[in-house]
């Protein structure tokens, strides 16, 4: 029973997909409201049997494994199709079913008459299948197909409006970065198979121990150019904004509540590494503290209010991190958790107001939207106040326990990296809210009067959405108090060997925490004084330190040049190299098969001639002698073929001075 | 001196039958009526059965026993048979293709058939013989019909300049591996390979004149598999060849090579290991390098699938390089997988016609998804196999192979292979993506326009072969894993 | 006197095969061939390989050199010989660059070392023609009939690409 309904909860979806895609495919044998139904049907169905499972957990939280079929297995490698089901696995499968079905009951009412609507879902589906494979499998590959299927289906979902040649290029260099993480990811796999000869994470976080630091740091390493590829920390970050070309709800689901969670779920996941390199521990702390401020920096410029969130989601990432880093991972999962609740709150709101105003994104021609939309304004008021850190709501609880951590195991540079962040993030969502919402209507005239609020499937799932930002924190608080609520008791076996560093925080002695929290609270209050300020009070203001700091802005505005100096420095160098391999290949001597060209015809005027006087007179054997030799001397002199000769004389030649040099000098000596 | 016997004929039976189906052709060929020329084709393929058939009995029976024939120079194994099950079914699917392909390109040459089969029968021996001049000479066999395949679009320059370079080049390489082979013999004293190995254990080592032999060996095998830099012929060969032929060469004959290549390797020059790992080690890291780095820039699709080959080359060297249980049983696998998605890919470029020419340029896809679904869908399928991307078939050939050099102690060489893998996703995913995410054009000269895609029931069949292929094997690829294991080559 | 001969036929040949690559005349080019095969034919009937000796001439000399003569009868030479070799000069570098480390390393190796079993007596044992015979009608039977396969297969491939098109093919694309 148990085995069955596990394996079922990537199966529902998976059905879907082959429904709508044959549908597709077929050429549309049902219509649009078959096809939804079948969608956000099938995630309720993983969503209830993930509930399901979450209940059989909450008696036994030892680790489970269910096979679903053997997959491969080699001499000395087996590898099953097979799910892990721990408390950390129920929690993502919650999230990822939760968050997922209200986005696809949103996305019913969003791509609303889109062509491609039926696609859209297939596609949707098959993200959930590789999102639940990345959450339940129970080794590396399983992981491993799920994390590449998840990198696929953003691809697809990001080039989705292919009219738009922005949207193919974002999903080109979304899958691009994305394969370069990948790579360390694979690498990551092949050493943890050559170190411990299997490739199940029971195993091998059973025998982790005998890891020797080196091999453990190398690994973590791996994992790590993975994970940072996957969430878009530094230095792979630059695909996650670009994602946005894609449709909101895509946005709100891949690009903010689940895929690109899954590098903070992995860092989690192989914590027992990670524990055996601290340095690559501090590596994964430096690398979150770093980008949650470099990413919060770019956001307070931005104009566009789905890359102000992109960039808002870039640095809650970084929090993850950075969590992660000093050994909280309790808190980077909590904060995954909440994360996914108020940032999927916040990109729904907005494709509500993109929505509202007919597509328009820059938030410049916007404005005074609150009282024509009130119910998105409301939702979109209570996920800002959710990511700023209001008291009370659930983004305070989970950001406040990261920087706590940070604070009482001594990392006070990554406190004050996470502070600063704290500080830009509220500032830059004040001022999204206020510039979007409040002050003189910008709005285009042509616009301004289809202005209409969203239908109800999209706003339900935004009521659903804005009460979880609300109360999602308080399971970290009840009933243990902080740090100790339901949540942390229920993850705390999985992490248990990260030892003292897992439960210090709150040992410290609660005066200190709460210290903290005032502090950060009263962060979070200055930066929406800020914002405040700066939109409210003094409109002007903005512009004067826009004219006064040119050189900063006009620098945080292009998002540091990452972008412009990854193309300078990889993308054109690569093109050009292969360019002139292509060259030394192909037509490094062109100019010389011109002349040859040329020659060639003059000889060929000169064999024809040959064949109508000689060859037609003559012998028919001779004839076709002479034609096939006329054809074929005719390219030979092309010059090229020699030039290849060459090459390859040039080849062995090589290869004959490795012989000399290392086999035979060498075995001489 | 020994007289052939019974058992020695049976031994190279389904060898006799592709060749006895050959010259059949060519017989027949006259006699057949110029509307009913297709049936040469099932004649081809009847006789592709009755050897699968044959070869098939001969893998059950002969798991884990080696029968030597011809007095030493031919074995009948389960490694032979591997490959050689392999090439028929791949020779059969390029059969199929063909029949429609050279009627869109006008290619009226029935001959077309009996070639396939003396270039398959030559792979046979390829595969199976233990003695350098046996495989020498089936190696000629099966390059001989490829020249002349290659030309066989008679009124196309570019056809005829790929069948002469082919041929000169070829040609020029079979000089190096006969001074190979001549070395060889000249040090051991004997051309088989049990032989050869044997001479080999009594010279002393770092002998000079049979490394220079195992060097020219190398560039011979080097220059068939396409390994740099040896590869100069494949983009221009691959581009002017009748797409079908060269579908053939870029999977039939770099399967038989790479057979042949491991058995030399492995079976002769097996004691002087240390030495030849070291040069193919460079051989493999400029293959994936330059393979993959220049296909970023090609714009004609079929010089993109020829760097692509060189770079697949590249991958499957690793296999050699490792050159253990794990490492042979890895190259079958890939070069198994590997076949199955680059036939399909250039079954799909046959299909593609742009006004009355073949649609062979990358732009030529422009928009394909809008044209027909089928067609980008399974070609979606097949350039995410080559990037290696799961669940598909690749994603399981380039997992074993970079596990077989992790296992032996190489991570640097799949370090490379995993960089340079990553890398060519961006070639592939641009043919993905001017398929699915632009606008077919509508107006003369714009990407897209004009091209339509001519589906016959028999090309369609090859597609849905190759595309099962890539599928099914990606989720059940336990029974050839299983086969390859057990076909692989004792070593010694 | 052996060594004598050796030595005569084995610095002709090299002469001659520079002279067939580096000539500018296609006819020079093949007589120039004609001398290397003749004179690699001297190599073995010093090695007692009379049977190899007369076939090398007859086959070479005797057929394929004078085919190769006809064809380059029926071109236009006027034209041909302009540019028959004009770029050779590093390409031939390049091989000369090889000859040189080639012979190094084998002169280096000391040549003699350990002999094979190929002994005068030996090759006069089995390079006679009625040895070669026997031999490859028993042990040698499979590649001797794996190059009947494939002289059949270069006659037809011949002819094939040799045949007229026919005007259906001539009226599809030029490329």
């Amino acid at each position: 029973m148990f085995d069955l309904i596990v394996t079922l909860i990537p199966v529902f979806p998976l059905l879907a997909v082959l429904a709508n895609g044959l549908n597709v495919m077929l050429g549309h044998r049902y219509s649009h409201e078959i096809a939804h139904r079948l969608a956000w049907g099938s995630v309720l169905l993983s969503f209830l049997c993930s509930v399901w499972v979450l209940g059989q957990t909450l008696g036994h939280p030892e680790p489970r494994t269910v096979v679903a079929y053997r997959w491969f297995f080699g001499a000395d490698l087996t590898v099953n199709l097979s799910f892990l089901i721990d408390p950390l696995t129920c929690i993502m499968l919650l999230v990822v079913t939760g968050v997922g079905f209200l986005i696809h009951v949103y996305s019913v009412g969003y791509m609303h008459g889109e062509e491609g609507f039926t696609r859209f879902f297939a596609y949707m589906n098959l993200f959930m299948v590789s999102m639940l494979l990345l959450v339940m499998g129970s080794n590396y590959v399983v992981l491993f197909i799920g994390w590449e299927g998840v990198g696929l289906c953003s691809y697809l979902l990001i080039g989705y409006y292919y009219d738009r040649v922005s949207a193919a290029k974002a999903a080109t260099k979304a899958f691009v970065v994305n394969r370069i993480g990948d790579a360390g990811f694979l690498l990551a796999i092949f050493l943890v198979f050559a170190n411990f000869g299997t490739l199940e994470y029971t195993e091998i976080f059973a025998r982790a121990g005998q890891l020797d630091s080196a091999a453990a740091f190398s690994i973590a390493i791996c994992l790590l150019i993975g994970a940072v590829g996957k969430s878009a920390q530094l230095p792979l970050h630059t695909w996650l904004p670009d994602a946005m070309e894609g449709p909101t709800p895509v946005s709100a689901l891949i690009h903010a509540a689940t895929m690109v969670t899954a590098g903070v779920y992995m860092v989690v996941r192989n914590h027992a590494i990670y524990d055996l390199a601290p340095d690559a521990l501090l590596i994964v702390g430096v690398v979150g503290g770093v980008t949650a401020l470099f990413a919060a920096t770019i956001g307070l410029v931005q104009t566009d209010i789905k890359r102000v969130l992109a960039y808002s989601t870039v640095s809650q990432l970084g929090f993850m991190f950075l969590a992660c880093g000093v050994g909280a991972y309790v808190a980077a999962i909590f904060h995954l958790v909440t994360h996914a609740f108020f940032k999927a709150l916040l990109f729904l709101s907005a494709g509500s107001v993109i929505h509202a105003l007919s597509g328009e994104q820059d938030i410049r021609r916007m404005g005074g939207l609150w009282s024509k939309i009130p119910k998105t304004h409301g939702v979109f008021l209570v996920g800002t106040a959710a990511i700023a850190g209001f008291p009370f709501l659930s983004g305070w609880w989970s950001k406040d326990e990261i920087l706590g951590h940070a604070f009482v195991h001594g990392h006070y540079v990554l406190w004050a990296l996470g502070a600063t962040a704290a500080f830009c993030t509220a500032f830059y969502m004040s001022r999204l809210l206020y510039v979007t919402f409040y002050g003189e209507s910008r709005v285009a005239h042509e616009v301004e009067h289809h202005i209409h609020e969203s239908p109800n499937v999209m706003v339900y799932p935004l009521l659903v959405l804005a009460f979880l930002s609300v109360v999602g924190g308080l399971i970290g608080v009840i009933p243990g108090g902080l740090e100790n609520g339901w949540f942390h008791q229920f993850l705390q076996p999985v992490v248990r060997s990260a030892g003292a560093g897992g439960e210090a925080a709150h040992e410290e002695g609660h005066l200190l925490v709460y210290i903290l929290m005032a502090v950060t609270t009263l962060i979070g209050v200055a930066g929406w004084f800020t914002a405040h300020y700066f939109y409210k009070l003094k409109p002007e203001q903005p512009d004067l330190l826009m004219n006064r700091m040119k050189g900063a802005y006009t620098l945080i505005l292009n998002k540091y040049w990452v972008d412009e100096a990854y193309d300078k420095a990889f993308v054109e160098p690569g093109k050009a190299v292969g360019r002139s391999f292509d060259k030394a290949d192909t037509a490094g001597i062109d100019r010389v098969v011109v002349a040859v060209e040329q020659v060639t015809d003059l000889s060929a005027a000169g064999s024809t001639w040959v064949e109508k006087h000689v060859i037609y007179g003559g012998l028919n054997v001779t004839g076709y002698a002479n034609h096939l030799a006329a054809r074929v001397l005719r390219r030979l002199q092309s010059g090229l073929v020699h030039h290849y000769a060459a090459i390859l004389v040039a080849g062995l030649v090589v290869l004959v001075n490795l012989i000399v040099l290392f086999l035979w000098l060498g075995g001489a000596s | 001196m020994t007289i052939v016997s019974t058992a020695d004929l049976l031994a190279i039976l389904p060898e006799l039958l592709v060749m006895a189906g050959g010259c059949l052709v060519l017989v027949l060929d006259p006699l057949t009526a110029k509307d009913r020329k297709d049936w040469l084709a099932y004649f081809s393929l009847a006789v592709l059965g009755a050897a699968f058939v044959v070869g098939y009995w001969f893998m059950g029976a002969l798991t884990g026993s080696p029968r030597p024939a011809f007095s030493g120079l031919y074995v009948l194994d389960a490694y032979g048979a591997f490959w050689k099950l392999l090439l028929i079914l791949v020779s059969g699917l390029v059969i199929l293709l063909a029949k429609a392909h050279l009627k869109l390109e006008e290619i009226d040459l029935p001959e077309f058939y009996a070639f396939i089969l003396l270039s398959l029968s030559g792979m046979m021996v390829m595969v199976s013989g233990t003695d350098l001049l046996v495989i020498y000479l089936g190696l000629e066999l099966m390059s001989l019909s490829l020249y002349v395949m290659a030309g066989f679009k008679r009124y196309a320059p570019r056809s005829l300049e790929a069948a002469a370079k082919y041929f000169i080049l070829g040609s020029f390489s079979s000089g190096i591996l006969l001074y190979g082979i001549s070395l060889l013999f000249g040090r051991t004293g004997s051309t088989t390979l049990a032989g050869i190995r044997d001479g080999i254990a009594g010279l002393p080592p770092g002998d000079p004149i049979l490394l220079m032999a195992m060097g020219l060996l190398v560039v011979g095998f080097g220059f068939k598999v396409a390994a740099v830099p040896f590869h100069m012929w494949t983009p221009d060969v691959y581009e002017g060849s009748p797409t079908s032929v060269t579908a053939y060469m870029a999977v039939a004959s770099k399967a038989a090579s790479f057979a042949a290549f491991l058995r030399v390797f492995l079976e002769a020059l097996g004691g002087i290991k240390e030495s030849w790992r070291m040069l193919l080690v460079a051989v493999c890291i400029a293959t994936m390098v330059l393979g993959n780095v220049v296909a970023i820039v090609q714009t004609n699709i079929k010089r993109m699938l020829a760097y692509s080959s060189i770079a697949h080359a590249g991958y499957a060297l690793i296999g050699l390089v490792v050159a253990d249980a794990a490492g042979t049983a890895s190259v079958m696998l890939y070069l198994a997988i590997y076949a199955f998605m680059n036939l399909g890919a250039f079954a799909v470029v046959t299909m593609l016609r742009r006004g009355g020419l073949e649609g062979d340029e990358i732009d030529d896809f422009t928009g394909l998804a809008r044209r027909n679904k089928w067609a980008a869908l399974v070609m979606l399928l097949f350039m995410f196999s080559l990037a290696g991307i799961p669940p598909t078939a690749g994603f399981i050939a380039k997992f074993y192979i970079f596990m077989a050099a992790v296992g032996a102690n190489m991570t640097g060489l799949a370090v490379i292979a995993v960089v340079f893998a990553a890398i060519s996703a961006y070639f592939y995913l641009r043919v993905v993506m001017v398929m699915y995410m632009k606008e077919p054009g509508e107006t003369a000269g714009t990407p897209g326009y004009d091209v339509r895609v001519v589906a016959s029931p028999a090309a369609i069949a090859v597609l849905l072969v190759a595309a099962l292929g890539v599928l099914i094997l990606g989720v059940f690829p336990d029974p050839l894993i299983q086969a390859a294991q057990s076909a692989i080559l004792p070593l010694k | 006197m052996v060594p004598i001969f050796f030595a005569y036929f084995a610095l002709v040949s090299i002469v001659a095969g520079l002279l067939t690559v580096s000539l500018r005349n296609p006819v020079h080019c093949g007589i120039a061939l004609l001398a290397l095969l003749g004179h690699v034919a001297g190599l073995f009937v010093l090695l007692h390989a009379e049977f190899v000796a007369v076939v090398q001439i007859i086959i070479y000399a005797g057929a394929i050199l004078i085919l190769y003569l006809f064809v380059l009868m029926l071109l236009n030479l006027k034209t041909e010989e302009r540019y028959f070799h004009r770029r050779h000069a590093w390409y031939i570098t390049g091989v000369g660059a090889l000859t040189v480390e080639l012979l190094m390393v084998l002169l280096a190796s000391r040549f003699s070392g350990a002999k094979g079993p190929a002994t005068v007596a030996a090759v006069e044992e089995i390079g006679n023609s009625t040895a070669i015979g026997i031999l490859m009608f028993s042990d040698y039977l499979l590649p001797f009939e794996i190059v009947g396969v494939f002289l059949l297969g270069a006659i037809v491939g011949a002819i094939v690409l040799a045949k007229t098109p026919s005007p259906a093919d001539l009226s599809g694309d030029e490329r």
